[in-house]
């Protein structure tokens, strides 16, 4: 839609509506003062038609006067058998002869008039008037009331602008302060002095700021996190290019650059896994969400590292009776079943054992993945959720991120996520609760 | 010079403990706060690189604690936490210097020697005893004017017992401030390592005090 002007909307409505208004009471007088100056002069008409007829002694005076009337025009018109042509009372062309008795309204050489006819006697009498004579005296009487709108309205315009352009000022009062404000400031604007009309429009600004600021903060201390994180790597890499940079043999050399290989590994395992978090904002939580088979996708994840358990001699083992349904979405899901399997094979010692088992109980689905590695102290169980946090023994390397991001991952699929120590062994059991897909 | 390392993450500790001891500097490398106070307690360091975001106990803790005992070893931070007021919160609960990650090996090294200086009195960076002169950054030995090449843990010996010159350092002193706890010491090493000094710079150059230790005449 095009941007339109408010004050001009308004004062062409209200000017239209006048000039409208004006026009219709003006139709409508003249609809009505046609009908009276109709009856009247009908009656006129019919008047001297009757006294021509009835008295012997003329009028003379009244007729003469009634067609010498440029207001009235009458034309009076008389045929008697005994002359050949009609008498007329003024010299233009006769008009034809009516032949019933009464009003008519008949068209002659372009003009309309309106005719009373009545026979007297052996003679017949026509009395006839333009009728454009009467429209012309009832549109007077419509002008008259028009006239002084038409001369009102410039004023009227006037005024208006005026009236709607106060009636606005409170908006660009708004506009002003906004403008005016600190580019970074999100503070809620001023409410109670606006007018009730205005005061929706600045509560839903008011509001928009507040989820502004709530989102704006979030990242801001994310991004202090993550650059924060991204140091510990950083300098562990730039103390081995010096050192690699210093070395004095090609054993010290090699050394050095496989752990400059190792930092790499490692700033870029953080970074992925920020991207992850980023991506898991408030935002990508409104993605579509679909049924999804939990049992099939810890199935497939399961499949997946198993090379990476391999690698540590450990038995990674999936149990799934049946197929069981969560609505969400399936990246997110993905991202969850691995780092928590990946933690499990992380923390477990070689030759040791991690089990994941995917059952539905009600409308609970529960994701259990234990190992029988050391666990986790119980005054860290919770901490270790928090973004950056590693444990006391946690393994080198770790972004501090993974189980923050499964948490965040189960929140936003209405689900939990805890970790307790497993009570038929040692080891530890992290269990991820969602609602089951109805 | 045996130096403290306090910090929590294995590459980096790799890394400073194997720069350091590339510089001749005994280095012991401790993870936590808890294991950083008792290390603090039980071995006389020169210096101690502490990290501030660590596990058990913090690190400002570790030092407010130390200072209150007024154990006086000359302490550098080394953390990421960088901002105006972490850094006076640090120095204020005692640091002696502040450095933040990422670091350099050199400036950690430069600052090192300058704290270990300040703490053995000097405010000129050569250490000058009679004809001999040491100059602790580029480990070079001077005798006469004439450059004398020695190795690290040479140099280190030499800058310790010049920098206590005119008393005696005895031999398990000199083990504590040439070698970490992870360094197998040969029962000979001293011996060695001073023996091969005499040889480069003259048998008079180190007194043997018998019973008692090596002094620096």
């Amino acid at each position: 839609m095009r941007a339109f002007s408010i004050r001009r909307r308004l004062l062409a409505a209200l000017l239209g509506a006048l000039l409208g208004a004006g026009l219709i009471a003006a139709l409508a007088t003249y609809a009505s003062a046609r009908g009276e100056v109709d009856a009247l002069l009908d009656d006129e008409l019919r008047q001297i038609a009757l006294s021509l007829r009835d008295h012997a002694q003329l009028d003379v005076a009244r007729l003469q006067r009634a067609s010498d009337d440029p207001e009235l025009r009458v034309l009076v018109q008389i045929w008697d058998p005994a002359f050949e042509r009609p008498y007329s009372s003024r010299a233009i062309d006769p008009l034809p002869r009516l032949k019933a008795e009464g009003f008519a309204t008949v068209e002659h050489e372009g003009r309309s008039w309106r005719i009373y006819a009545t026979p007297s006697g052996t003679q017949a009498i026509q009395v006839a008037q333009p009728t454009a004579l009467r429209a012309e005296l009832a549109a007077r009487s419509a002008g008259r009331l028009l006239l002084p709108v038409v001369v009102l309205l410039p004023f009227l315009g006037l005024l208006g602008w005026w009236i709607v352009g106060r009636g606005l000022a409170p908006l660009s009062g708004v506009a002003q302060t906004l403008a005016q404000r600190d580019p970074t400031s999100l503070q809620p604007v001023a409410v109670e002095e606006l007018p009730i009309e205005v005061q929706p429009l600045v509560e839903s600004l008011n509001a928009l700021l507040q989820r502004l600021e709530g989102s704006f903060d979030t990242q801001r201390r994310f991004a202090a996190d993550a650059a924060h994180e991204l140091r510990t790597p950083l300098t562990a890499l730039t103390l081995q290019v010096q050192l690699a940079a210093r070395a004095q043999s090609e054993l010290e050399r090699a050394t050095a650059l496989e752990r400059m290989e190792q930092g790499v590994k490692r700033a870029t395992r953080l970074v992925q896994q920020l991207l992850t978090m980023a991506r898991l904002d408030p935002e990508a939580a409104q993605m579509p969400a679909v049924p999804i088979d939990l049992a099939l996708l810890a199935a497939v994840v399961v499949d997946e590292l198993q090379p990476l358990a391999a690698q540590k001699s450990i038995t990674l083992q999936m149990q799934a009776p049946e197929p069981v349904r969560v609505i969400g979405q399936e990246d997110a899901l993905r991202i969850l079943l691995t780092n928590l399997i990946d933690n499990a094979i992380r923390y477990t010692a070689p030759g040791g054992r991690v089990d994941v088992s995917v059952q539905q109980s009600n409308a609970s689905v529960h994701l259990i993945v234990q190992d029988n590695g050391p666990g986790v102290p119980a005054d860290e169980r919770e901490r270790v959720f928090d973004r950056f946090y590693r444990g006391r023994d946690a393994a080198a390397g770790g972004s501090g991120l993974g189980l923050a991001i499964v948490r965040q991952i189960a929140e936003m699929h209405g689900g939990s996520v805890t970790l307790r120590p497993r009570t038929d062994a040692s080891g530890l059991q992290a269990l991820a609760s969602f609602p089951a897909a109805p | 010079m045996r130096i403290l390392l306090v910090e929590d993450d294995a590459m980096i500790g790799d890394a400073v403990v194997a720069g350091l001891s590339a510089d001749g500097y005994a280095v012991d490398w401790v993870r936590d706060g808890s294991a950083a106070e008792l290390s603090i307690n039980t071995h006389p360091y020169a210096l101690i690189l502490l990290d501030l975001g660590l596990s058990k106990r913090d690190g400002l803790s570790v030092l407010r604690t130390m200072r209150a005992r007024k154990q006086d070893v000359p302490v550098l931070i080394i953390t990421a936490r960088d901002t105006v007021a972490d850094r006076i919160a640090g120095l204020d609960a005692g640091a002696d210097d502040y450095l933040i990650k990422p670091f350099d090996l050199d400036e950690l090294s430069a600052r090192a020697r300058a704290l270990l200086r300040r703490a053995a009195g000097r405010a000129e960076p050569l250490v000058q005893r009679g004809a001999l002169t040491l100059n602790p950054a580029t480990h070079e030995v001077r005798l006469h004017g004439g450059s004398v090449d020695v190795s690290a843990r040479e140099f280190a010996l030499l800058l310790a017992l010049a920098e206590r010159a005119g008393s005696v350092v005895s031999r398990s002193q000199l083990e504590e401030k040439l070698y970490g706890w992870n360094e197998a010491v040969g029962s000979n090493a001293i011996e060695v390592h001073v023996h091969n000094l005499r040889r480069k710079l003259g048998e008079s150059i180190i007194r043997n005090v018998r019973g008692l230790g090596y002094t620096l005449d």
